[in-house]
């Protein structure tokens, strides 16, 4: 579990992964750097500030996308800190109202978005195939496409997840016990359904089950259960001819968008942009923050807390896209999808998601 | 803000910047007081109040900053400006409350000219995001700061900063061809985009090391390079530090033009190098760097290594060069790098070949021998080398400072006068690249002498009310 006071003392002077931090970088407030927020969170602790709704609001849009950590030659888990000390701020009750309608939210239905959960089935099967609220939700063409492709690839998988939040948004938020609450529903369907191997949708997941449920959340899924990305399976597969998809030309240039959390895995850079060449002939168009820089969309709790930064984020990787001359934006994470296609429009940019693109061209 | 008149001037500001791009909320307005500067922020570490900026504005064109110039005239409201809030001086601490004017929504490339080898971009522009594009490119800005993360390229050239390869390349201000700035009366000023001319006095160098006291920096347009074809490193460790510097001089002044020349003095090498790079060497450990052309700069390592073992160094191989060169800015990372509760400083120097080692010796004796009850630790490198002289990167670290704030500021400030009265008395500069700031202000009227009032002058020329960065630089307060 995260010490977070020895974290923020360490990161409160700290200036050195200020180039790779997305939220500064559109709101240019030196307040929401990882230095400002562990130093608010600092001098708190020193008596020099209050918790009053600005700070509190500031400490909550942290955005929780471990580009700092990713960066950090001491590896101090910044994000995790915070997360801890928003988790103590909602026990103490003080919390932004958003937070608290989350929290009710979540607590009511399991899912960050309308009422919609599932019940899991009683498959039994060694791969899982996690799914979260925001696939099961906001882009469940995206779950069809992961069955139908791990069908392709000779797997059965039995969703689990239930279509409730993944804990990573919870834990954002500092909703532990709903977090809790959901990853004991998890350790059981996993253990209901056998799986050995977890599929996910992308590298937000991959935390989720992974980082929260080990490192926030104390409850680390059984040991020998692998956790692997589905880009990471298919890119496997047609590397070893184990997948046929058919070629043809792009419909126009089109940018790979590395979804949040990209920045911890940087083995998973090359798997989403390989299975994109194999299927429109040609390697994407580069964003500026890309791969071991990459900068998330809005989609994590920032859009719930501070929805303008949530816009400007996704603008601003829809202009670097739009730069770059793509007139298609490609991704796999659902939940980035899902913010991207609400702004894409107004850049005059089309968006694909990666899993639907593949399933159309399985052979 | 407090009072009609603050409340008038943020009402004026906002028309200017718009809502959205100031604030004066007070975790904004706590985390804009202090900068890199240890004082500062041991002062909050203690739980001690800082003057805090009255207001925070963000304003993304030049034409927004000269009326912000013109409105904090009006009211006589000092502006600080603020980059990365990276310096190491206190050069951006509010020290009188006022307008704190945050230049990072300034922070567009304009051009980059691939065939004369320029970029120009505005101030408030980070400065590695603007060594990614330009590598994109396959160029490369050859100043790379410690800070380069958090700094933008108004930082580099506010203070005259240095950077890793400096002594290749030459100092920020070494590489920049032109500026525009925002002068206190609101006026803009544009120094001609030319490499170099005889058109009168370089006014340009004026506001390098101004440090926002007569100006702000809104755009520069600097020198850049083909990215080398090759980088190559070797490491020595000396017995005797004094050869180590003399090779060193041999080694710059035969024109070999090293990239870097990076030596540690005994007592860095035993703590810092082992700390972060894992070395137990026991001496003085030197990283010689080379750049370029493959073969010349085989050519240059081999010339600098006959150099080298002439005077006794051991050949410690090219792999704990390459991991210093890999690892170097590993040593500002917390908690490897000096911070707090700790007590330290940068006593940096520099001087001619003449004075550098005695200089060092009379600067460590010093601080060693007067501060002994606080069990000081003085530790230097030597990483900035020009064809006259070097500098020396000296530090003072004491462990167990006074944990009352005022006490701590008393040891921390006596420490300083010992350590530049040595330094000046030696024929030293109490500076060579991190700038002035608040910290070094009050060394400044003795270091430059008769040259004082006339930079003085200056300051009242330019800057008559005295609103711009107020207290730094030498300069006073706000009149």
């Amino acid at each position: 579990m995260t010490q977070p006071i020895a974290t923020l003392e360490n990161c409160r002077y700290c200036l050195m992964c200020r180039h790779v931090d997305p939220l500064s970088h559109v709101t240019f407030d030196e307040a929401l750097t990882p230095h400002g927020i562990a130093l608010t969170i600092a001098s708190q602790k020193r008596g020099l500030i209050d918790w009053d709704d600005a700070t509190i609001e500031l400490v909550f849009s942290e955005l929780d996308n471990d580009n700092a950590r990713a960066h950090c030659v001491t590896d101090q888990p910044f994000s995790d800190a915070v997360a801890a000390i928003k988790a103590e701020l909602v026990e103490a009750g003080r919390m932004p109202p958003a937070v608290r309608k989350m929290q009710e939210q979540l607590e009511t239905h399991g899912s960050a978005f309308g009422n919609e959960t599932f019940a899991t089935e009683s498959v039994r099967s060694d791969v899982g195939l996690f799914v979260s609220d925001e696939a099961h939700t906001l882009r469940p063409g995206a779950v069809e496409a992961a069955e139908k492709l791990l069908g392709a690839l000779g797997h059965n998988p039995a969703k689990v997840g239930g279509g409730r939040n993944s804990g990573l948004l919870a834990t954002s938020l500092g909703l532990t016990e709903v977090a809790r609450k959901h990853a004991r529903a998890l350790l059981d369907e996993v253990e209901a359904a056998g799986a050995t191997r977890i599929v996910v949708l992308g590298p937000g997941d991959r935390f989720a089950l992974t980082g929260v449920l080990s490192e926030r959340l104390g409850m680390p899924l059984p040991e020998g259960i692998q956790v692997v990305e589905l880009s990471e399976l298919l890119a496997e597969a047609l590397q070893n001819d184990a997948l046929d998809l058919d070629t043809t030309d792009a419909p126009g240039p089109f940018a790979y968008v590395d979804p949040t959390f990209a920045v911890r895995a940087p083995d998973r850079h090359d798997h989403p942009r390989h299975l994109l060449q194999s299927v429109w002939g040609e390697p994407p168009l580069e964003l500026f923050w890309r791969r071991e820089r990459a900068h998330p969309v809005g989609s994590g709790a920032i859009r719930f807390v501070r929805p303008d930064i949530a816009a400007k984020l996704t603008d601003a990787r829809l202009e670097d896209a739009s730069t770059r001359g793509a007139e298609i934006v490609v991704s796999d994470d659902p939940a980035t999808l899902w913010q991207l296609e609400m702004r894409a429009e107004a850049h005059g940019l089309q968006v694909q998601g990666l899993f639907e693109l593949l399933a159309e061209r399985l052979s | 803000m407090t009072g009609i008149r603050d409340a008038m001037v943020y009402s004026e500001l906002e028309e200017i910047v718009g809502q959205e791009h100031i604030t004066a909320a007070e975790p904004q307005r706590l985390v804009y007081s202090t900068d890199w500067f240890w004082l500062p922020q041991m002062w909050l570490d203690r739980g001690e109040e800082l003057r805090k900026p009255d207001a925070i504005v963000h304003p993304a064109t030049v034409g927004e900053i000269s009326e912000i110039m013109k409105v904090a005239n009006t009211h006589r409201v000092p502006v600080i400006p603020w980059g990365g809030g990276s310096g190491s001086q206190g050069g951006g601490v509010p020290l009188y409350g006022g307008i704190l004017l945050d230049t990072k929504r300034l922070n567009r490339i304009l051009e980059i000219d691939q065939k004369s080898l320029t970029v120009t971009a505005q101030a408030g522009i980070n400065g590695t995001q603007l060594e990614w594009a330009l590598n994109e490119k396959d160029l490369t800005l050859p100043h790379y700061p410690a800070s380069a993360n958090c700094a933008t390229l108004g930082g580099y050239l506010a203070p005259r900063g240095s950077g890793t390869i400096s002594t290749k390349y030459g100092k920020a201000e070494d590489l920049v061809l032109s500026m525009e700035v925002v002068l206190p009366s609101g006026d803009v000023i544009r120094t001609p985009k030319v490499p170099n001319h005889a058109a009168g006095p370089d006014y340009m160098r004026l506001f390098l090391g101004s440090e926002g006291t007569l100006g702000i920096i809104t755009e520069a347009t600097m020198q850049v390079d083909y990215q080398p074809e090759t980088r190559r490193f070797r490491a020595l460790l000396f017995e005797d530090l004094g050869k180590a510097i003399e090779a060193g001089r041999q080694i710059v002044t035969k024109r070999l033009d090293p990239t870097v020349i990076r030596l540690y003095d005994r007592n860095s090498t035993v703590t810092q190098v082992k700390r972060v790079l894992g070395y137990e060497y026991e001496g003085a450990y030197m990283v010689i760097g080379f750049d370029g052309d493959a073969d010349i700069s085989a050519l240059q390592e081999a010339k600098a290594m006959e150099i080298c073992t002439e005077l006794g160094a051991q050949d410690l191989g090219s792999e704990p060069g390459e991991a210093w060169w890999n690892h170097r800015y590993d040593f500002y990372y917390p908690p490897q790098t000096l911070m707090l509760p700790w007590m330290y400083g940068t006593v940096e120097t520099v001087s001619t070949y003449e004075n550098i080692e005695r200089l060092y010796w009379a600067e460590k004796k010093a601080v060693e021998s007067t501060y002994a009850d606080w069990d000081v630790e003085y530790i230097a490198h030597f990483s900035h080398w020009f064809h006259w002289g070097t500098m020396s990167y000296s530090r003072f670290i004491v462990k167990s400072p006074p944990e009352d704030a005022r006490e701590a500021l008393q040891l921390h400030n006596r420490i300083w006068n010992t350590a530049m009265t040595a330094v000046i008395e030696n024929g030293g500069m109490v500076n060579e690249h991190h700038g002035v700031g608040l910290k070094l202000s009050r060394f400044m009227r003795r270091q430059h002498g008769a040259a004082w009032p006339m930079l003085e002058g200056i300051k009242n020329t330019l800057d008559p009310n005295g609103i711009m960065n107020p207290g730094k630089v030498g300069f006073g307060a706000p009149k």
